[in-house]
C-alpha cells in the first residue's frame, strides 16, 4: 500500500501541470500555425516547429505527436493521410533526435526539405498497404506510383517552402524558445535539457 | 576547425543532393505524369440557324453534359442567361433569339427528341447526335 502511494507520488512529480500545459502550447502553437498558413498549399510550419520542440524541449515532443495526431484527425477527418501522418510526423522527430547535436541551420533546412520532399512518397506506403486487400500486387504498385507522380509538383512545393521557413526562422524562433525553456527551469519543479528534475526543485 | 569543414562540406553535398533529387522527381512528373487523353465518346452538334442552314460539329468527348460538351466543340459558340435551370441559351454562333419579339427560340434535341433537360443537365452518351435548331414557337406565327 505505501510502496503504491510512494510510485504515484513518483509519476506525479515526472508529468507535472507545468510540463502539460507546456505540452498544449506546443500543439497550440503547430495547430494554430497550420490554420493560419492553410490557404497556402503544402506551405506548413508543423516541420519547423516538430524539429525544433525535438531539439529543444526533449522528451514532451513524445506526447505532442500523438494528441496533434489526434487533433488533425479530429478536425479533418480520419481518412488515409491520417494514417500516414501517424509514421510521418514521428519520423521525422526521430530523425530530428538523432542529429540533435546538429546546429546549422542550413542541415535542419536541407532535412525539413528533404522530408517535404519525401511526404508524398511517404504516404504512398498507406496507399499502397491499405489497398493490400485489393486487386494484384502490380495493379496496386502501379496505382501507388500513379498517386505519388500526381503529387510530385506540391512535393516539390512543400521542399521548397519548408527549406526557406527552415533557413529563415530557425534561429530567431530558436533563441525564443530556448529562452522559455531556461525561464521554465528556472521554476520550482522545473526540468533541465535533457528532460531531468531539477535537484534545487524542492518537489 | 578541421572537424567544422569537414560537417560543412557534409551539409552542401546534403543541399546539392537535396536540389537534385528534387529535380529528378520534377523529371519523372513530366515523364509519367497522367497526360490528357482523347475523350471516350463519340458526339455530333448540328446547329440549323434561322436561314436552315446546317453546320456540323463532331468530336470526342469525356463531358457528362452538352453544355461541357458544346464548350469543347471547336467553332461553336453559344452564350445565355444563367438561371436556376441552368443556362437560357440565347445565342448561338452569333445568331440571337427573342421570344417575347417575336417567339423565335433555340430548341435542342438529342437523337432526334426534344431534350428533356437544359444544356446543363442533359447527358450526353456516346454516339449521340445533338440537333440546336432556330425555331419560331408557332402560336407567334
Amino acid at each position: 500500500m505505501g510502496e503504491n502511494i510512494e510510485r504515484k507520488t513518483d509519476k506525479k512529480r515526472k508529468f507535472p501541470a507545468r510540463d502539460i500545459a507546456m505540452i498544449g502550447l506546443m500543439v497550440a502553437v503547430i495547430e494554430v500555425s497550420k490554420l493560419a498558413l492553410g490557404f497556402l498549399p503544402n506551405i506548413e510550419l508543423t516541420s519547423f516547429w516538430l524539429i525544433l520542440f525535438t531539439l529543444l524541449l526533449g522528451w514532451k515532443i513524445a506526447v505532442v505527436i500523438p494528441v496533434m495526431i489526434l487533433i488533425e484527425g479530429c478536425m479533418y477527418g480520419f481518412g488515409l493521410w491520417w494514417l500516414m501522418y501517424l509514421y510521418s510526423w514521428p519520423l521525422l522527430v526521430v530523425l530530428a533526435w538523432m542529429f540533435r547535436r546538429q546546429e546549422s541551420v542550413w542541415f535542419w533546412a536541407v532535412l525539413s526539405g528533404a522530408f517535404g520532399l519525401c511526404f508524398g512518397a511517404l504516404g504512398t506506403a498507406a496507399y499502397f498497404f491499405v489497398g493490400a486487400s485489393q486487386g494484384t500486387l502490380s495493379a496496386r504498385l502501379s496505382a501507388a506510383f500513379a498517386w505519388w507522380v500526381a503529387g510530385i509538383p506540391w512535393d516539390i512545393v512543400h521542399c521548397i517552402g519548408n527549406f526557406t521557413l527552415m533557413l529563415f526562422l530557425y534561429r530567431p524562433f530558436r533563441s525564443i524558445v530556448e529562452r522559455i525553456r531556461r525561464q521554465m527551469a528556472g521554476f520550482p519543479g522545473g526540468h533541465d535539457r535533457q528532460g531531468k528534475q531539477r535537484k534545487d526543485s524542492g518537489s | 576547425m578541421a572537424e567544422t569543414k569537414k560537417t560543412d562540406k557534409k551539409i552542401a553535398v546534403g543541399a546539392v543532393a537535396l536540389a537534385v533529387a528534387a529535380v529528378v522527381m520534377a523529371g519523372l512528373f513530366l515523364l509519367f505524369r497522367e497526360k490528357p487523353t482523347e475523350g471516350s465518346k463519340q458526339i455530333t452538334i448540328t446547329v440549323v440557324n434561322s436561314r436552315k442552314e446546317d453546320t456540323d460539329y463532331t468530336l470526342r468527348t469525356d463531358a457528362k453534359y452538352l453544355r461541357q460538351a458544346m464548350e469543347e466543340a471547336d467553332g461553336l459558340t453559344f452564350s445565355g442567361q444563367e438561371s436556376e435551370y441552368g443556362m437560357m441559351v440565347e445565342t448561338v454562333n452569333g445568331e440571337t433569339v427573342d421570344f417575347d419579339r417575336d417567339g423565335s427560340y433555340w430548341a435542342f434535341y438529342v437523337n432526334g427528341e426534344y431534350c428533356s433537360y437544359g444544356i446543363d443537365t442533359q447527358p450526353v452518351e456516346d454516339e449521340d447526335v445533338f440537333r440546336i435548331e432556330y425555331t419560331v414557337s408557332a402560336a407567334s406565327e
